[in-house]
């Protein structure tokens, strides 16, 4: 299992890099004990698991994070029949020689020869008696690869660029702010101006609004 | 007097002509003040109309009730706790959505609205129309069309207010927004454990404390808890219970699912009211922002625009200057005709005229310099200029909304530090104010010029922009600085909304510029006129003074001589001796006053100071004028008029100045420490009620003087060793 775990970490410290997430350490730090533990909990019950480890996160960023892993296939919402949304990562359910998509849970099965016997090899080579074996690749499949690509932040927009807001990150007061101000989750924006390290203008019909670099880094938008 | 007087308030989305309706409301019965406890500036108006007195009450911009930032705060208690008789919330029409969710806010807390679709001529060649009949019936509320700047349906508006004002039907509960199954029924659950466990008093309305408290407002919350007394534990319980419950249900806060909610109400509503055509809509602001904040055009636009703001200002206010200057003038000469010969002429004719005129005469200047702001804010550049700065404020750590007080600092730091308030971050507004003073004000000017046409005569353009340049790079270093070390913090989210360009009308132009104006009248009648009599009282008591040359007898003597001479010589050579004479007498009494002002309590003061101000090459006569300062920076080079003992002339105090022991450098070294040393009392004041702690104030003081005094010590001490003076 701990295997699992520390490939799981590069992969999100490969990926977070890539996309520009904010207070990496932090997150880290959350990712890590959301996958030592085996069961569906709640944002509630891992905030106070983090708190038992000592590590103090405010409920909205560990939500925050949560998310993010969810958009980016570790983690996954469920919700069970009394309401309560839980999380649970994604490696939990197991399959046999499978490449498993974890972030549309896509089964590709596959089946190689050479590998079969590899395997047999291997556990010859340590006077082992193999019984049986799982094999199970973990990853993105190609077509959510391309889905992923098309959901960026606002600030990687480029000017002239039409989008529809997918998502807010960040904060609750931010995010109401924006709500107030009439940004909205399926708004179609026009970016007007995206220059170097200088805010982001967009334009929803006849308004124009300017975002700091900051917070349009925290809108997720794709294509039209 | 009537038999009832009304109070309406208008409410309403930034940019939404808000203020143009208020302005044709009122027209000038205004009242500019500020809302209690804070300076966000309220404006009041009075007037009568069919047989009531109506007191409009413009409310702050907002775009929800939800309070972010102060003027939210004030719209909100306002409607809450002054109860207005009918709110009037003015709508864009072209912007329904949005504005909805600000008037859904409103019909939430118990009060009477009205909605004034504003702006619906624009809304219609933008191909948008809306059903009134059907917004009114489906909101159960009065709608009206009205055209702001054109003045239409402003009538019926009131009319309809005053009847709503006067009728007694109760608001109806179902055209309230109605939330999804679970958040009613949590709303259904606190309002019963208020009502029967907690049954405390509540100032407001049931079902909107409950949905506040559910919104884990900090403001209600507060409020409704020091109001259940020992019950305080219990309702925080249950309100955190329930939050973690639609928390846990929604995946996410109770207000955000509550905002999405409303605008799934609104959007219902403008499904059934708003017809638009998908005819091509021409945006004009968006082709003028190609422009205005290009890449590479929009810079050097700005800097034009800001470079003509100060040409106008100053060049164009130059001549309203001079004929000001020629009243004050004939006023000084015509008092001291009119007026027996006492100490109250002396206090008038030598205190109270030259203190005030030398201030006066800037009313011109204070006038287009606002006039110039006033265009740029109702245009929407200013939203511009705060775009296009953006990335140099980050050098400070601040965002481009903070350009807008610094840029009005150029003006007045008195508004200036006012204008801080819309920036939401605590720590940015205080960082701001800190860093607004060292823009140097206009007030500050007239010294500069004074200084460097004396001094650098040819220069002195380059000379005074050297000094402007100066107090912009220690702003930006300090800046820095607090931003790294006292105001650390991240950025708070900067979003900000580019209104679109609008022709600016007249009458709003004026009133604004108007409202300045009088705010710096009045300054000239209280501070400034204090001022110049204290400083009058300083400088010419105690009266009797051990003269070290008895002046009376001595003009006697001399005059007596030249009588004599006069008499003696020839006819032709009569004029000339006679102006000898006039000069002769001229320098002594120039002799006696410049003895009188040393002996004097301000003479007293200055050498008393000056050490502290000689390593600086400032002389005690320097010193009291920078003392006087402090009561408003105008009056330096009234008391440097007084001190340097100088009749009305034309440059008198300049070449009274060049005459002195004054260098190039010292006088550099003196208008340096005049940009940076602490604030007016005026400015001081603001910053003690902007940021509400004593001790800002007191650190901008220390902060400022002392970083004066330094650099003036290293200009003055370092020109000195390589050679310069």
């Amino acid at each position: 299992m701990k295997q699992i775990h520390n490939q799981e970490k590069q992969q999100f410290e490969k990926l977070f890099k890539q996309e520009l997430v904010d207070n990496f350490e932090d997150r880290f730090k959350i990712l890590d004990v959301f996958l030592k533990t085996e069961r569906h909990v709640t944002i509630g019950e891992l905030v106070q698991i983090l708190e038992d480890k000592e590590f103090h996160f405010e409920p909205d960023f560990v939500r925050d994070t949560i998310k993010l892993m969810c958009r980016f296939g570790f983690a996954q919402a469920n919700k069970f029949d009394n309401g309560l949304v839980r999380y649970e990562h994604r490696h939990l359910c197991q399959h046999h020689d499978h490449m498993i998509c974890t972030k549309c849970r896509r089964i590709i099965e596959f089946n190689d020869k050479r590998l079969e016997l590899l395997q047999v090899q291997i556990a010859e080579n340590h006077d082992f008696h193999m019984l049986q074996h799982k094999m199970e690749i973990y990853g993105i499949c190609s077509q959510c690869l391309k889905e992923r690509k098309q959901t960026i932040p606002l600030v990687m927009a480029k000017q002239g660029e039409q989008l529809v807001i997918k998502d807010f990150t960040g904060n609750t007061a931010a995010r109401m702010r924006l709500l107030s101000m009439g940004l909205k989750i399926g708004d179609t924006i026009d970016v007007i101006t995206n220059i170097g390290k200088g805010p982001v203008v967009i334009a929803i019909d006849c308004n124009r609004y300017v975002l700091g670099r900051g917070l349009s880094q925290k809108i997720l938008c794709c294509p039209v | 007097m009537h038999e009832k007087s009304i109070t309406i308030a208008l409410a309403g989305n930034p940019n939404s002509g808000k203020t143009t309706i208020f302005n044709n409301i009122t027209g000038t019965r205004q009242k500019v003040g500020n809302w209690p406890g804070v300076t966000v500036e309220k404006k009041e108006g009075l007037i009568s109309k069919y047989g009531y007195d109506l007191k409009i009450v413009d409310l702050p911009g907002t775009y929800s009730l939800t309070p972010f930032s102060i003027e939210e705060i004030i719209a909100r208690d306002f409607v809450l706790e002054e109860s207005p008789d009918v709110v009037i919330d003015i709508i864009d029409a072209s912007n329904l959505e949005r504005s909805l969710y600000l008037a859904t806010q409103l019909r939430e807390i118990d009060c009477r609205v009205i909605f004034a679709l504003n702006m619906a001529d624009v809304a219609r060649t933008k191909g948008t129309k809306i059903d009134a009949e059907k917004l009114s019936e489906l909101l159960d509320l009065p709608v009206v069309f009205t055209v702001g700047n054109k003045n239409e349906g402003i009538d019926t508006l009131l009319t309809k207010a005053i009847e709503l004002a006067g009728s007694t039907a109760e608001i109806q509960q179902k055209r309230k927004v109605k939330y999804s199954k679970d958040i009613e029924n949590a709303i259904i659950k606190l309002q019963d454990f208020i009502e029967n466990k907690v049954k405390a008093k509540l100032a407001y309305n049931l079902r909107w404390t409950a949905i506040k408290l559910l919104e884990n407002d900090k403001i209600v919350t507060e409020r409704i808890l020091l109001k259940a007394g020992d019950k305080r534990n219990d309702l925080l319980q249950e309100v955190q219970a329930l939050r973690a419950h639609l928390m846990d249900r929604f995946n996410d806060d109770p207000e955000i699912v509550m905002t999405d909610e409303r605008y799934g109400f609104i959007a219902g509503i403008i499904k059934k009211t708003l017809t638009s055509s998908s005819q091509n809509r021409v945006d004009i602001s968006r082709n003028i922002d190609f422009f205005l904040t290009h890449r590479y055009l929009g810079f050097p636009v700005f800097i034009l625009f800001i470079w003509a703001m100060f040409q106008l200002t100053f060049s164009v206010g130059a001549y309203p200057m001079e004929w000001i200057d020629r009243v004050v003038t004939l006023f000084a000469i015509g008092m001291n005709n009119l007026l027996p010969d006492s100490v109250l002429k002396e206090l008038i004719v030598n205190g109270i005229i030259p203190g005030v005129g030398s201030v006066i005469i800037f009313l011109p200047n204070i006038l287009i310099l606002f006039f110039c702001i006033a265009i740029f804010e109702d245009t929407g550049y200013m939203a511009r200029a705060a775009f296009l700065m953006d990335r140099i404020m980050h050098v400070i750590g601040l965002h481009g909304k903070s350009f807008i007080p610094m840029l009005m600092g150029f003006g007045c730091n008195v508004p200036a530090v006012v204008a801080a308030r819309t920036l939401e971050s605590e720590k940015d507004r205080i960082l701001t104010i800190l860093i607004t003073p060292f823009m140097s004000c206009s007030a500050k000017l007239p010294i500069y010029i004074v200084l460097a046409g004396a001094f650098f005569s040819a220069k002195a353009g380059t000379v005074i922009f050297a000094v402007y340049l100066v107090g912009i790079i220690i702003s930006v270093v300090s800046g820095r600085l607090f931003r790294t070390t006292l105001l650390k913090g991240a950025d708070a989210p900067f979003v900000m909304e580019l209104p679109p360009y609008r022709a600016p009308m007249i009458s709003s132009l004026l009133i604004h510029m108007w409202d300045r104006g009088k705010i710096f009248l009045k300054k000239i009648g209280g501070v400034i006129l204090v001022g110049s009599i204290v400083i009058w009282v300083l400088s010419a008591f105690p009266a009797n003074i051990r003269y070290s040359l008895d002046y009376a007898s001595e003009i006697v003597r001399v005059e007596a001589l030249y009588e004599a001479e006069i008499t003696a010589a020839g006819k032709s050579e009569r004029d000339v001796i006679e102006k000898k004479k006039d000069m002769a007498i001229a320098k002594l009494i120039m002799a006696r006053r410049a003895e009188k002002t040393e002996k004097s309590f301000m003479g007293k003061i200055g050498k008393s100071i000056a050490p502290l101000f000689a390593p600086l090459g400032i002389d005690w006569r320097g010193s009291v004028a920078l003392l006087t300062g402090v009561v408003a920076k105008e009056i330096v080079v009234s008391s440097m008029g007084i001190l340097y003992a100088v009749e009305k002339e034309p440059d008198a105090l300049q070449s009274a100045l060049v005459k002195s022991n004054m260098t190039p450098l010292s006088a550099f070294s003196m208008m340096l420490f005049v940009l940076l040393y602490l604030p007016c009392i005026a400015t001081m004041g603001t910053i003690w009620r902007e940021t509400g702690a004593f001790k800002w104030m007191l650190f901008s003081i220390l902060y400022s003087t002392s970083l004066a005094w330094i650099v003036c010590f290293c200009v003055y001490q370092g020109g000195k060793i390589i050679g310069i003076n």
